[in-house]
């Protein structure tokens, strides 16, 4: 694998990333695109390492500790969501979500609903 | 004692966690703790427990003076904001106690936002990205917990909780890619190693402030992307609140800072696409903040749009210094002062606002009409407060700053731009002030003022930032008219970088 493909490949990894975040549908393809921006900043640390610095030590903690706690805390945000919500009220996880959705009452009069 | 001595300095610069680790591993013996009594002595553990970090912390910079080494860095300017993030700490759990006392996961929350202080504090004295990244994610983590446990009602605001942290998520994230390419371009490790190479105006490393950029716009809500934030607090438990407005905005604004002398060195080339964007974001989201702090009757969303107001302040600083109408020291001062500004005066009105609110139940400025007629002293407080909040001797500088005639001709017509944004948003801040002004002192029309009662303990809070604003309002104008009140080498118009 050279260093150009690698390059590319991550890329294109951000971009899906990027994008499925401003397109999710639902809450779990905003978690899918989260994954995609977290494994293309993954990529980078161990392609450089290796194409450049001679297989450095500094990144390889830097993604065990990177990972760990970037996973922990979206575990975190599920669980929680998952802890209050009903059997039922669980199809909101399949409900429209967009995570940059932008409403009237975001910055004019009363927010009642 | 010499004992004490020779610790206190092999532990340097960590004597300030030490003491709240310590505090932390008292509280956890007492966890499930359900006594009213231990409550009250866990809240003074963690009070004098703050106190003491304090102090350390002064302590241990006036002791060896900077302190450095592969992971982090501790100067006067980390000392400094050490010391606003424990006093703002402070002043939080003056709030969760007094909310939250009665709940049986007290003490669980008090051990979560002790180490929510500590997480803050590593942040500050962070100079590797390992550590900075590491302690961002915890930091941001704990909040999630500590924010998610205070809410009681669940079922209303679990969807807006989830909305909130995502973005931050999407920020650690973005710092996370951002430093791998921060690696990859340069292989150093800290900002100031990439700042004194060559390799500063590298494609690669401008990508990654761009990355780093967003990250940080996302983490502060700035507009138009205040949707989550805005929904939050509007349903948020009165605790929470407190922990986001004086934990998680003064975090990320010294978290700003520390990239700060990277972006400054494309601010100083008079980049034109930076400045127009800085300059178009600022001016956004301070019209946003107070027009949209005059269309609603809800206290909480009038200081929530305020507080984006004083947040994009900052932006604001930056931009004239991006024009160059103020100096990098100029700068750095204003933004000082807004921090202090928004402690000081947003911090005891958070305190009166949330106690009308507690009383009457209901989250409306009608609740706080008459107040300052039935309740004297408390409006006499309210009224120094909101003049503070006004900021009149803060907002007086650029303005003399704009009408310095080399600079406002030599800068032209994007001066102009921002001196007419600059107008148009303090009429409206202060509009927005006199709002809630009039509706202190006019006469009650109903029984609502008549219910709020305010604890003794409020009486001695409100006093002491009165007091403080006074003394600091006093000092500065004698400072302006020319009078020497510098004592201990400390002044209050004047911080040394």
């Amino acid at each position: 694998m050279s260093f150009q493909l690698m390059v590319y490949f991550n890329l294109i990894l951000l971009l899906i990333g990027v994008f499925g975040i401003f397109y999710s549908r639902d809450i779990i393809s905003v978690f899918v695109s989260l994954q995609f921006i977290i494994f293309s900043g993954f990529i980078n640390f161990l392609g450089f390492s290796r194409f450049l610095y001679q297989n450095s030590l500094w990144d390889k903690i830097f993604i065990i500790s990177g990972v760990t706690v970037m996973y922990f805390l979206m575990f975190c945000i599920i669980y929680y969501l998952y802890l209050n919500q009903g059997v039922l009220s669980r199809k909101k996880l399949y409900e429209e979500f967009k995570i940059f959705r932008m409403t009237r009452d975001n910055w004019w009069g009363e927010d009642d609903k | 004692m010499d004992f004490l001595f020779k610790l206190s300095e092999k532990v340097n610069p960590f004597q300030s966690i030490i003491v709240l680790s310590i505090a932390i591993l008292i509280l956890s013996f007492f966890a499930v703790s359900k006594n009213k009594a231990i409550k009250k002595y866990l809240i003074a553990l963690a009070s004098v427990s703050l106190l003491i970090a304090f102090l350390l912390n002064i302590h241990s910079y006036v002791l060896s003076g900077n302190f450095s080494n592969f992971l982090i860095f501790f100067g006067n300017v980390q000392m400094l904001e050490i010391g606003i993030i424990i006093f703002s700490a402070m002043n939080v759990l003056f709030f969760i106690s007094v909310y939250r006392e009665t709940e049986d996961s007290f003490v669980k929350e008090l051990i979560l936002f002790i180490f929510l202080v500590i997480c803050a504090e590593f942040i500050i004295i962070s100079k590797n990205f390992l550590l900075m990244f590491t302690a961002l994610s915890i930091f941001i983590l704990t909040i999630f917990q500590l924010v998610s446990i205070v809410n009681s009602n669940v079922d209303k605001i679990v969807m807006h909780v989830l909305r909130f942290f995502l973005r931050p998520t999407l920020t650690v994230i973005f710092f996370f890619f951002g430093f791998s390419l921060l690696y990859g371009a340069t292989d150093f490790k800290d900002f100031n190693q990439i700042l004194e190479s060559e390799y500063i105006s590298n494609p690669i490393v401008v990508l990654s402030l761009i990355i780093l950029g967003i990250a940080l716009y996302l983490y502060f809500f700035l507009f138009p992307l205040q949707g989550p934030y805005m929904k939050m607090i509007k349903r948020n438990s009165l605790a929470a609140n407190a922990v986001i407005w004086f934990f998680y905005f003064p975090v990320g604004i010294f978290l700003f800072l520390k990239l700060g002398s990277l972006y400054g060195y494309f601010i100083e080339k008079n980049s034109v696409y930076l400045y127009s964007i800085l300059i178009i974001v600022t001016c956004g989201c301070m019209l946003a903040g107070n027009i949209g702090a005059i269309s609603t009757k809800s206290l909480r969303r009038i200081t929530s749009f305020l507080f984006l107001f004083f947040i994009s302040t900052f932006l604001f600083n930056i931009s004239i210094y991006s024009t160059g109408i103020i100096s990098v020291y100029s700068m750095n001062l204003f933004n000082f002062i807004n921090i202090f500004l928004i402690l000081f005066s947003f911090m005891p009105l958070y305190s009166i606002f949330s106690s009308v609110e507690k009383n009457t139940g209901e989250d409306n400025i009608r609740n706080i009409r008459g107040l300052g007629r039935n309740n004297i002293y408390a409006g006499v407080n309210m009224a120094v407060m909101l003049l503070s909040w006004l900021g009149l001797i803060y907002y007086l500088e650029p303005f003399m700053k704009f009408f310095n005639r080399t600079d406002f001709l030599n800068m032209g017509a994007i001066n102009i731009v921002i001196l007419i944004v600059f107008v148009i948003c303090f009429i409206f801040l202060f509009i927005n002030i006199l709002r809630i002004f009039i509706s202190i002192f006019r006469r009650a029309t109903g029984e609502t003022s008549n219910k709020v009662l305010f604890p003794k303990f409020l009486y001695v809070y409100i006093t002491f930032f009165s007091i403080v604003i006074i003394i600091t309002s006093v000092m500065i104008l004698l400072r302006k008219l020319g009078v020497d009140i510098a004592f201990m080498n400390f002044s209050v118009t004047e911080f040394i970088f």
